[in-house]
């Protein structure tokens, strides 16, 4: 185990520190607790929202949304970018499908998704869309990246069929599965809160920072702010923490 | 009986690899094959385990000969570890005891103990050829392929693996063909060395050599004179 702390480390949090500094400074500026409230006073805020009675129920409620979200693009983005990663007619059906989700405008999917849904599943059915074409990319292009020479090798010690796949192709792909789960949430948690804003269901970060933001509760925006930010890098360590111990064998 | 390869004709777009080439294996010994790179070596092992088509020709006595292959770039699987990409090939013929106890037993014939638990990134190039070679002998194969499995590697560790190889060969005897550019190591190996030229191939020179693979002086006159002769067809 190495304790000391590495130069690059001590660079990212003095890259930290000048942000805050840069707050500081600003608010200092502006002297106005609705154009930009003390990082200090904001720490308190974000640190009080945590005793809230409501605060589990709100965060709970968009974890929720991300984690139902994640897991139906993880298994439809895994299962079809197998198939189009096996079959080429399939690839060429799916690709057109995949490139209309990924270029279009997030905000024109959820204004459609406004008044097809309700408001619970609109923040959903937005992460849907925008998480399952970076799952399904990234598993075929793991697919075509299998080593063919190691599946000829089984096939020359006479490997099944089904052990082939288990063994060979799900090992190969899975580092692909991660880093394409690892941007799918990066960009989940965004989606769902800006869903949540503009749907407003009854729970749920965006919900919050909208009401917020109407009674010009600056100090509340950002302190929510803050949580989705810790939100999604607490999962983005989650994700990294299981590609350490699925993918051990690197070296 | 015994293993031939008849009329055997193969092309890739222009090139004619193989018109008409005939070549006996002779059973429970090492046949080397010397030649120019890039001259087709390889396809005919391609082509004897079943992973290229030839145009034409017949393959006898190969049908129901089950085959281990050491491959020049191993192929050992980057996700298991020495012991799981040997135990890898017996899951058909061995209950799980069986398979770690054979796994085992080529582990430590080609002095790798110790390392059972390793990945292969965590090993050196000349311990995965170990690990390859393991894997080959430990399948319970009629027949090794092996495509220049040593290239590449400095002359101390072919040496070592030559011996290694040597050594579990003589425990158990079976059908090898083994392609390779160096002499030395087709000295070194081989009860029948031969030699083919350019494409389309022929075979230009065959050699039998009966001595023991451990009683090989490639020092000796003998060997030295049989090298010249070997090299002289090689590089014409």
């Amino acid at each position: 185990m190495r304790i000391s702390i590495s130069r690059t480390k001590w660079i990212s949090i003095a890259a930290v520190a000048f942000m805050l500094l840069l707050w500081k400074v600003l608010a200092a500026h502006f002297d106005s607790d609705f154009i930009l409230p003390h990082p200090e006073d904001t720490l308190v805020k974000t640190l009080s929202l945590f005793g809230e009675s409501q605060f589990l129920l709100v965060v709970g409620a968009t974890i929720l949304r991300g984690l139902l979200g994640f897991a139906i693009s993880l298994v439809f983005g895994v299962s079809l970018g197998i198939a189009a990663g096996i079959s080429n007619d399939f690839n060429a059906f799916l690709k057109p499908i995949l490139v209309v989700l990924r270029s279009t405008p997030v905000i024109a999917i959820i204004l459609l998704a406004l008044i097809w849904l309700n408001a619970n599943s609109v923040p959903i059915f937005i992460a849907i869309l925008t998480m399952f074409p970076f799952i399904c990319t990234n598993t075929i292009d793991g697919i075509r990246s299998v080593d063919k020479s190691l599946v000829e090798m089984a096939q020359v010690y006479r490997i099944g069929k089904l052990r082939i796949v288990r063994e060979v192709y799900i090992p190969a792909i899975m580092p692909f599965i991660i880093s394409g789960a690892s941007s799918a949430m990066g960009i989940g948690w965004r989606a769902i809160i800006i869903g949540e804003v503009l749907s407003q269901p009854r729970y749920g970060i965006g919900t919050v920072m909208h009401s917020a933001q109407t009674f010009l509760n600056v100090d509340a925006v950002i302190a929510w702010t803050i949580i989705a930010v810790l939100l999604s890098y607490i999962f983005e360590r989650i994700i990294r923490l299981t590609e350490k111990r699925i993918v051990v064998w690197r070296g | 009986m015994g293993l031939q390869i008849k009329n055997l004709h193969k092309s890739y777009e222009e090139l004619l690899l193989f018109s008409n080439f005939n070549l006996d294996i002779a059973e429970g010994e090492i046949t080397c094959i010397l030649g120019p790179s890039g001259g087709g070596k390889t396809t005919l092992l391609n082509i004897i385990a079943g992973l290229v088509e030839p145009s034409g020709g017949n393959l006898v006595g190969f049908n129901d000969k089950v085959l281990s292959y050491i491959f020049q770039d191993t192929r050992l699987l980057p996700w298991k570890t020495v012991q799981e990409n040997i135990e890898f090939v017996l899951r058909n013929s061995y209950s799980q005891t069986q398979r770690q106890t054979i796994a085992n037993r080529f582990i430590k014939l080609v002095e790798l103990t110790g390392f059972a638990s390793y990945y292969p990134s965590q090993l050196s190039g000349g311990m995965r050829q170990r690990v390859a070679i393991a894997r080959a002998f430990a399948y319970p194969s009629d027949l090794i392929l092996m495509d220049e499995p040593l290239k590449g590697l400095d002359v101390k560790l072919k040496m070592s693996l030559l011996r290694s190889f040597s050594r579990i060969w003589q425990t158990d005897k079976r059908t090898v063909i083994f392609v390779t550019h160096d002499v030395d190591e087709a000295l070194m190996l081989g009860h029948n060395i031969v030699v083919f030229n350019q494409t389309p191939i022929e075979v230009v020179a065959y050699k039998t050599i009966t001595d023991s693979l451990f009683s090989r002086d490639l020092s000796a006159p003998k060997y030295t004179e049989i090298k010249s002769e070997l090299l002289k067809v090689l590089n014409h």
